[in-house]
């Protein structure tokens, strides 16, 4: 596959028609719709709406689909920083700084610079995707099971940073996390585990019930039992961020889009794991670190904008490889292989004027993005104002359609309240909730990796040590790690003081 | 629990309880022994972890010596409210199934609405009809999310 100006102007030249731009302007604004509301994520949107798109010509479809996609990974953050509802742990760490912004009145500001953050890393990474594909692509296959598992505890060694001074409750939250993942059947035996002979637990807990119950249902009994009549009662000057804040996140921005591009080309790195590394890059880069977790603009930003760019870049591995990177890209490959379409290397030489016009379109649609949602970040912005007695119950319906929608099971939602009640209880007594989120997220794909990359090495864990890109990953783990012990021993701090923590 | 020295001390006790009770059930955990990673391991790495730091916090908290922070529990009426909010949302889980999600949505809002602002009746029972129509037709009609749709509307 190579680059060609005369492929790209090809591209343009289709995804301009009249036609191609309606169907990129629906599937935007679906997108953001299906984001916006509660429990059907990028996933489940695509699926459901892939049949409507048979009557459509294979490109516009895509290209609509296409659309859906980056339209519903903006649209999820809205939620989270609105009414502090991450749909999916991808926002988590959005709804960590968004929330807190919202809170202060600043709801606007949060919003718009998430769309801005997503429209910079979106055109980036298609830049980037237009130019270096083929190379990016061959990047993603030098990852084997060594090198995941050192990235995934990595990733997990990221607990020391979003403890704070909390260390030790920093690790209890995240072996918390661990052991709600470790329920169900072993992902390499599929021995039952923790599951003391029932049925019901045989399923496992899904990560959705735990976040949504961590802080949708733990915000609305704090915010009842503080009897607080708006999230956002102070007077709102702006709904737009000013030149300041946007000058303060053009780094971020820069880093965020290389930490969520360079991850996402990796088969099973989705944005629920690049938007925490950014996030914890970002504060570890910044001259004040105790603004994150109290409504630092940067918070926001960066997630967001690691979320598009590991959105984007995942289009590189489906269409080189054919390697669906996540659930949502496994779904649009199921939506090229209905219209015939065999992604891979071939795809590029047997349909060049479908692939091109699919990555012209991006470019359109992230322009679109930008130009629907900026005018709405005010309409958006104004629920946070709508009185608490509404707005709690409507949080807690939301919450509920979310949590019921991933497999239809009361089970999910009594979970649900479960970690509710548990994340109440960790707020009062000042212990992080974000380690019990990551470890949730990064238990199964930690533990497959290290099962696989044992069973090639013959049981010997040097493995992870002896293969370069892993051995660097491992030793930043440790270092990571050992700093954070040293910091918390040399301070002598009490764990009671945890105002840096993520909550 | 009213100082948050003492109720590290007491969450560390039970975490390590805990941790002994994840690895006393990882003990349980048959099938797979040959494999490289066997089945029980993590359980059981996780397990000692909850009660290395759970021992870990107790023992910090009760060196400490010095100023003590008081943690904010809610008073008597902050108490109520979280309980019959709870409740409440418990009745809505039990109640979806039997009534559907319709009658169940309608329910729960106007009563949680009813009781966080007692002199708002009608707006209650408003919202509760609006979100409990849109919920039908959005979520279960349009979307055909499988949603139990209740006697009402099957």
């Amino acid at each position: 596959m190579g680059f060609s100006f005369d492929y790209l102007f090809q591209g343009f030249a289709i995804a301009l028609t009249w036609q191609n731009l309606f169907w990129a302007l629906v599937g935007c604004f679906i997108g953001t719709l299906v984001g916006v509301l509660p429990g059907i994520g990028p996933v489940s949107g695509i699926a459901i709406l892939l049949p409507l798109t048979t009557v459509l010509p294979p490109t516009s479809a895509i290209i609509m689909m296409a659309a859906i996609y980056y339209g519903a990974m903006y649209g999820g953050s809205t939620t989270a920083i609105v009414v502090n509802i991450p749909g999916e742990a991808s926002s988590v760490p959005t709804a960590i700084d968004g929330y807190e912004m919202a809170k202060q009145g600043k709801a606007g500001p949060a919003l718009a610079i998430s769309a801005i953050g997503s429209f910079f890393a979106g055109t980036i990474s298609v830049v980037a995707l237009t130019l270096f594909a083929p190379m990016l692509a061959e990047f993603a296959v030098v990852f084997g099971p060594p090198e995941y598992f050192a990235l995934m505890f990595m990733g997990l060694s990221l607990v020391i940073s979003l403890s704070g001074r909390a260390l030790l409750k920093g690790v209890i939250s995240m072996a918390l996390g661990l052991t709600a993942a470790l329920i169900g059947q072993d992902p390499l035996t599929g021995a039952a585990r923790l599951t003391f002979g029932t049925s019901t637990l045989n399923a496992g807990v899904d990560f959705i019930s735990v976040i949504v119950g961590l802080f949708a249902i733990s915000e609305v009994m704090i915010n009842v039992e503080q009897r607080i009549t708006a999230i956002d009662t102070m007077s709102i000057s702006n709904w737009m961020p000013t030149w300041a804040d946007i000058k303060q996140c053009i780094g971020t921005m820069i880093r965020a889009t290389g930490v969520g591009f360079f991850l996402g080309l990796l088969p099973g790195c989705a944005p629920s794991v690049t938007t925490f590394v950014a996030y914890d890059l970002e504060k570890r880069v910044s001259k004040h670190p105790e603004r994150f977790g109290h409504g630092a603009i940067e918070g926001v930003c960066a997630p967001e904008a690691a979320n598009n760019a590991t959105s984007t870049a995942g289009f590189i591995p489906l269409f080189s490889f054919g390697l669906p990177t996540a659930p949502s890209m496994a779904v649009m490959l199921g939506g090229l292989m209905m219209y015939g379409l065999q992604p891979g290397p071939m795809l590029f030489q047997t349909n060049p004027q479908f692939v091109w016009a699919v990555i012209a379109s991006m470019y359109i649609g992230n322009v679109m993005l930008l130009i629907l949602n900026l005018p709405l970040v005010g309409m958006w912005a104004k629920i946070c104002r709508i009185p608490f007695y509404i707005l709690g119950p409507i949080i807690v319906f939301c919450a509920m359609i979310g949590t019921y929608s991933i497999r239809f099971q009361g089970f999910d939602v009594w979970v649900m309240l479960l970690f509710g009640v548990i994340g109440y209880f960790m707020r009062k007594l000042g212990y992080p909730v974000a380690p019990m989120v990551l470890a949730s997220v990064l238990a199964q794909m930690l533990e497959t990796s290290m099962g696989q990359a044992l069973l090639i090495s013959q049981g010997s864990p040097l493995i992870f040590f002896t293969r370069p890109i892993s051995a660097v990953f491992m030793v930043l783990a440790f270092l990571s790690i050992g700093r954070g012990i040293w910091a918390q021993v040399k301070a002598k701090a009490p764990e009671v003081v945890t105002d840096d923590a993520e909550y | 629990m009213k100082t948050q020295r003492v109720a590290d001390i007491v969450v560390g006790c039970g975490v390590a309880l805990f941790g002994v009770f994840i690895l006393s059930a990882s003990m349980f955990i048959t099938g797979g022994a040959a494999h490289r990673l066997p089945p029980r391991t993590f359980p059981m790495v996780v397990g000692f972890l909850l009660l290395f730091c759970g021992i870990a916090l107790a023992i910090k908290n009760w060196s400490l010596r010095g100023a003590d922070l008081a943690i904010h529990w809610p008073d008597r009426e902050g108490m109520r409210t979280i309980l019959v909010t709870l409740v409440s949302l418990g009745c809505y889980i039990a109640l979806m199934n039997p009534l559907g999600l319709p009658l169940a949505t309608f329910f729960y809002l106007a009563f949680s609405i009813w009781y966080l602002k007692q002199s708002k009746w009608l707006i209650a029972i408003v919202i509760g009809l609006i979100t409990a129509l849109i919920s039908h037709y959005l979520f279960i009609r349009l979307l055909g999310l499988s949603f139990p749709a209740g006697f009402l509307f099957e």
